[in-house]
């Protein structure tokens, strides 16, 4: 190997200025360690979308003829390292230029790695993760997917912790020292970050994954079409007008085949249809049109269309009627409506383990709570000064004292 | 102001009027039954507005006339209508038509048929009324079908052709006709205007078929589109263009079975080429002092010939060098600039020579550029012109320097 | 012979819903558009096109219910739509309303009234396309509907200060930095207060929210029975830019309305008429303090006390000093009285 090509996916803004750290990491830490390198983007990600998955990528080379020949190309066909920020997408993209859902490994070199912030075990991922012809090597960083918003960056050491990991994966383009000697150079760094990439280096877990292993399904691919396929003017047909659900009762909206967004999810809304009072609250507020209307009169969310964003459980006037969950523990998108019509016992067993310990299961979107800055405002007050950060540190963060 | 003259009109059912330019568009516009006109003030192009105002405000003519409130959301304005079926005018002048470049960028990706009138103006600064043809040029690599015209006669004619080619389902391409402010927008030319019937036999009704937004036809038109998708967008584009080289030629051919006339050659007038030694090259009411001057050189045993260029875009390549490969120089004339470009010609110059380099002949050719901002081209810019081509043609190589007339130095 | 009236298409008589439960099950924006979970702007276009119906036309300029909604080869519309340029939501409204006309008039095309329907941003319409808004809002013989969607920012592009975004919002173009806290300085445009007073001929001008979905809709509805030109301005707040969880847009939104930052009315024929929780503060309930608002969200996470007091006073002053309160800044001369203070 003379180069080494890393690709950091994650979740469009949640995670986006954590992954530029991150690759501009690899390309610094590889810089100690005697090599050139780039780090970019892939521009038809831009601009991005909360949730939505999108993609960093690294290169590093012995010289800078190496770094040219792997720049030559739109984006990096093949990786050594797939890097990936919340293990949610080990369930595959479907980023928001791309025409159908690719799986997390897809351009993992034969014995390439994957390397996944999760807390999860190595067989819970495996079922999401999509079956590879080759092998490759799946390893984890033990830690929660670090989202925060836009403007204030959430310094809890992933991207260090990330760096020092990839040191053990590729020593031979960035040593430990390396990677060291780049945190504690760089804006954003310190001691105590230098500490937490040397523990990573150590902690590791990495197991082997053969042909055999991985989830069977078969995504959806689109094939473009040739020129004079395509109609003119920049024309393409509407969606048709939507149906009943059975017997002329409820409305199923048609949808845009080509794009369901459902990749875009960390969690998915779990409904107790017996709770339900039909006040139409989820099904008018969803910003995806995602609530099929039942015969009954209750909304099923189509996981086909969810996006995960919450705002049905945030205007549901009835407790513990919609419940957020974290999407991991989901094994496909069927229908909950189909679910409970079919067996209610059943469904209510089922909800309540996807539910179960609303602590443990239920994720947010990383914001770390509701309502975040006025408490951090507020304790700053109460407190004569504790800095907190606003901004993005070492960019532009103000070090805020009252 | 339409006159009617008691001359005999030269077809029986035609009406011989004294019309400029922009009123002879605008008979034109009222024979086609237009649906949507935008205008807003610029000279010289607006006496077209002017004119049309006059037909709708006198019922001779039924449609929606908007005055914008700029160029931009004039032409944009035009576009929309045409998208729900509407046969739509619009035009400008100088930098009004800069201003509206957005718009006129995205009009032929569309697939939108508008028809406008350029009138010919300097760019600014300064600020000045008389003609360049660099305003129209702008949009010469982004789908426009451009055309000069030099006679109110051609502009009425050329308005009912150019709604024939930009509405065909096969080009649906925006089309701009140029006319050469003042000389042509603000002088009166007798002119033959056609009987509606005719018109009606000539041009269809704008069809926009599977293209038409409307709640029963529905589509998305323009949606983002990423690098998967642009190239065979414009490569759509660029088959369109192609096309329109024979839909050009198949208006011409039925415009003259319909109206009786029509030059047999869609691309390029041809005037006294067939024996010339010196072939100029212009477009527009350049050809005026050309022709005189050309007289005059005949007469005293000169064989000099013209070339005046009609259609611009689609460029007729093999046509046009097959007619200038016989001479021996080439003069092309240009009323526009191009700094910095080869040779620092003007161009239509470097079109042609570009046009020329894979002929099997390929006499000297001399640029010139001349007339800007108006400026009279004299008898005696031509005459000089047309020595230094000779000299040019005796030496068997130009000097590859581009030279202006009538330049004070 | 000589026409004295102008003739204008019908409009189609759209009764308001009468609560949730009498609202079109039938969806015209439908999924798998590419916009930020939890995109109000995304719920604006579904209920938009909700309330307006199937014999309805819709132009959306660019921004991010373009670049983001519609995606090459892919669409969320069921109704008949098309891209307008950035500034051109007013042109688009325009060019389309009189070709339909100028068809249905001369018989070249079926005679019936359809719904025309421009979107802008708040880039697109408060900013570069604010002319075209103008002139469209002047011809009232053309029956159009603008909805400008507001969502503070140029947040297609990455979030960039427009003429709406608030005061000291963090934008890619106003970094809160070390020598400068507060980049952005300018205060928002009042857009509705604007289109209402300046444009003598619009009927109808509203301000809506859809966290009250059925009160944005029936704001759509009465706009399209109406028409002629109309004008709608809606607040629409923005995870991606104002940076909060997803699951808290519709929060937001009330939030919006409940501290008084963004008043709920609609001027019909000239008469203002407050709705909602914006009815309620002008009878006399207490607007929330904004800072309930603004610090739910990350783009004020540099405030200081000084800042959100500032705000605070800002908002006061449209509620206590203006003639029209929270509609039009005009006060008579006698109202010196700024709760602005001294200064």
């Amino acid at each position: 190997m003379a180069a080494l090509i890393c690709e950091v996916v994650y979740r469009g803004i949640f995670q986006k200025n954590l992954a530029a750290r991150i690759a501009r990491g690899i390309v610094l830490s590889a810089r100690k360690s005697g090599r050139w390198g780039i780090a970019f983007g892939r521009y038809g990600d831009s601009p991005q979308r909360n949730g939505i998955p999108a993609k960093d990528f690294a290169i590093v080379a012995d010289s800078k003829e190496e770094l040219e020949q792997n720049m030559a190309r739109y984006e990096p066909k093949h990786t050594d390292v797939t890097i990936v920020l919340d293990d949610t997408l080990a369930k595959g993209v479907e980023s928001w230029a791309w025409y159908g859902l690719q799986p997390i490994n897809r351009l993992t070199v034969p014995h390439g790695t994957v390397l996944m912030t999760s807390l999860q075990s190595f067989d819970e991922l495996l079922k999401d993760i999509h079956k590879k012809d080759a092998i490759y090597t799946l390893a984890l960083v033990r830690a929660r997917a670090s989202f925060s918003g836009l403007w204030v960056y959430r310094e809890d050491h992933t991207e260090v912790r990330i760096l020092g990991a990839l040191a053990r994966i590729a020593p031979s383009f960035l040593t430990l020292d390396g990677v060291g000697q780049a945190i504690k150079e760089i804006e954003w760094g310190s001691d105590l970050k230098v500490e937490s990439a040397k523990k990573a280096y150590g902690r590791i877990e990495t197991r082997e994954v053969k042909i055999t292993e991985g989830s069977a399904e078969i995504p959806f691919s689109f094939g473009l079409p040739k020129w004079w396929e395509m109609r003119e003017g920049v024309t393409i047909p509407a969606i048709p007008v939507g149906k009943p659900k059975e017997g002329g009762k409820g409305y199923v909206p048609e949808r845009n085949p080509y794009f369901k967004k459902y990749t875009s999810r960390t969690m998915r809304p779990v409904i107790d249809f017996d709770k339900c009072v039909k006040c139409t609250l989820c099904w008018i507020q969803c910003p995806d049109s995602c609530f099929d209307v039942m015969p009954d009169g209750t909304y099923d969310a189509n996981m086909e269309a969810c996006c995960g964003c919450g705002v049905c459980e945030a205007v549901c006037p009835v407790e513990q009627c919609i419940t957020m969950v974290n999407e991991s523990l989901f094994e496909d998108n069927a229908s909950q409506w189909e679910m409970w019509r079919t067996d209610k016992d059943r469904y209510q067993a089922w909800m309540a383990g996807k539910i179960g310990d609303k602590v443990a299961t239920v994720r947010s979107h990383g914001f770390r709570f509701r309502g975040q800055y006025e408490q951090e405002l507020k304790r700053d007050l109460d407190t004569g000064g504790v800095e907190i950060t606003a901004g993005i540190p070492g960019e532009n963060a103000q070090h805020k004292t009252v | 102001m339409a006159v009617a003259t008691k001359a005999a009109p030269a077809a029986a059912e035609d009406k011989e009027l004294l019309i400029s330019g922009s009123e002879a568009v605008a008979e034109a516009l009222t024979l086609a039954d237009l649906d949507v006109v935008t205008a807003y003030p610029i000279r010289p192009y607006d006496t077209v507005m002017q004119a049309i105002a006059k037909k709708i405000a006198n019922g001779q003519l039924v449609a929606e006339y908007i005055v914008a409130e700029g160029e931009h959301s004039q032409f944009e304005i035009v576009k929309h209508a045409s998208t729900v079926g509407a046969r739509v005018f619009c035009g400008s002048s100088g930098v009004g038509w800069a201003y509206a470049m957005e718009c006129l960028v995205v009009t032929p990706p569309l697939r939108v048929p508008m028809v406008c009138l350029v009138g010919n103006r300097a760019l600014d600064d300064p600020g000045a009324f008389g003609v360049e043809h660099n305003d129209a040029l702008f949009v010469r690599d982004l789908g426009w079908m451009l055309c000069w015209i030099d006679s109110s006669q051609e502009a009425l004619d050329t308005t009912l052709i150019a709604y024939r080619v930009a509405e065909d389902r096969r080009i649906f391409l925006p089309c701009a006709i140029s006319a050469d402010g003042a000389f042509l927008t603000h002088s009166q030319a007798l002119t033959l205007v056609p009987p509606k019937e005719k018109v009606d036999t000539f041009l269809p009704r704008y069809n926009r078929g599977d293209l038409l937004l409307h709640p029963d036809n529905p589509i998305t038109v323009a949606p983002q589109a990423n690098e998967d998708w642009v190239i065979e967008i414009r490569r759509q584009n660029d088959e369109a263009m192609k096309r329109a080289s024979t839909v050009i030629e198949e208006a011409y051919a039925d415009f003259r079975r319909v109206f009786g006339r029509a030059p047999d050659n869609p691309w390029f007038e041809e005037y006294m080429t067939q024996d010339a030694e010196v072939v100029l090259v212009g477009m527009g009411t350049i050809s005026l002092p050309i022709k005189v001057a050309i007289r005059e050189m005949r007469a005293k045993g000169k064989k000099v010939g013209l070339v005046r260029l009609r259609w611009f875009r689609p460029f007729p390549t093999e046509k046009l060098v097959a007619a200038l490969s016989k001479a021996q120089a080439i003069g092309v004339i240009d009323r526009d600039y191009s700094m910095g470009s080869p040779f620092m010609s003007g161009v239509v110059a470097n079109e042609i020579r570009a046009a020329m380099y894979n002929a099997d002949r390929r006499p000297p050719l001399l640029s010139f550029i001349s007339g800007l901002g108006g400026r009279e081209v004299t008898l005696e810019d031509v005459y000089k012109a047309t020595e230094m081509c000779y000299g040019a043609a005796k030496a068997g190589r130009s000097d590859a320097k581009t030279h202006w007339l009538g330049v004070r130095d | 012979m000589a026409e004295t009236t102008t003739f204008t298409n019908a409009t189609q008589i759209l009764e308001p819903f009468r609560g949730v439960k009498k609202v079109t099950i039938e969806e015209y924006f439908t999924s798998g558009h590419r916009t930020c979970q939890g995109c109000e702007s995304a719920l604006v276009m579904k209920l938009m096109v909700k309330a307006a119906g199937p014999r309805t036309i819709v132009l959306g300029s660019t921004g991010c219910m373009y670049v983001a909604n519609t995606t090459y080869y892919t669409t969320p519309w069921v109704v008949p739509w098309m891209h307008t340029q950035l500034g051109s939501s007013g042109s688009a409204a325009l060019g389309t309303a009189a070709g339909l006309k100028a068809l249905m008039r001369k018989g070249k095309m079926k005679a019936e009234p359809i719904n025309v329907i421009a979107f802008c941003g708040d880039g697109g319409g408060a900013d570069m396309g604010i002319g075209a808004i103008s002139a469209t809002l002047t011809h009232k013989e053309y029956n159009s509907l603008i909805l400008l969607y507001d969502n503070e920012s140029y947040a297609n592009t990455d979030i960039q200060i427009s003429g709406m975004t608030p005061f000291g919002a963090h934008t890619t173009f106003s970094p809160p930095g070390r020598a400068k806290r507060i980049m952005h300085t300018r205060w928002k445009k009042n857009m509705a207060g604007m289109m209402a007073a300046g444009h003598p001929e619009c009927r109808y001008v509203a301000t809506v929210c859809a966290s009250y979905a059925v009160e944005m809709m029936n704001r759509v509805r009465r706009a399209l029975t109406i028409g002629g030109p109309t004008f709608i301005h809606s607040l629409d707040p923005c995870p991606k830019g104002w940076d909060y969880d997803p699951m808290l847009s519709h929060e937001l939104g009330e939030l919006a309305i409940e501290t008084g930052l963004f008043p709920l009315y609609e001027v019909e024929d000239g008469q203002v008429r407050y709705y909602g929780k914006t009815k309620a503060i002008v009878e006399g309930r207490a607007r929330k303090p904004v800072r309930e608002y603004l610090l739910k969200q990350g783009r004020f996470a540099h405030f200081t006390e000084e800042d959100l007091a500032y705000f605070q006073r800002k908002v006061d002053a449209m509620w206590q000093t203006w003639e029209i309160p929270a509609v039009v800044p005009f006060k008579r001369l006698d109202a010196t009285k700024s709760a602005l203070g001294a200064t």
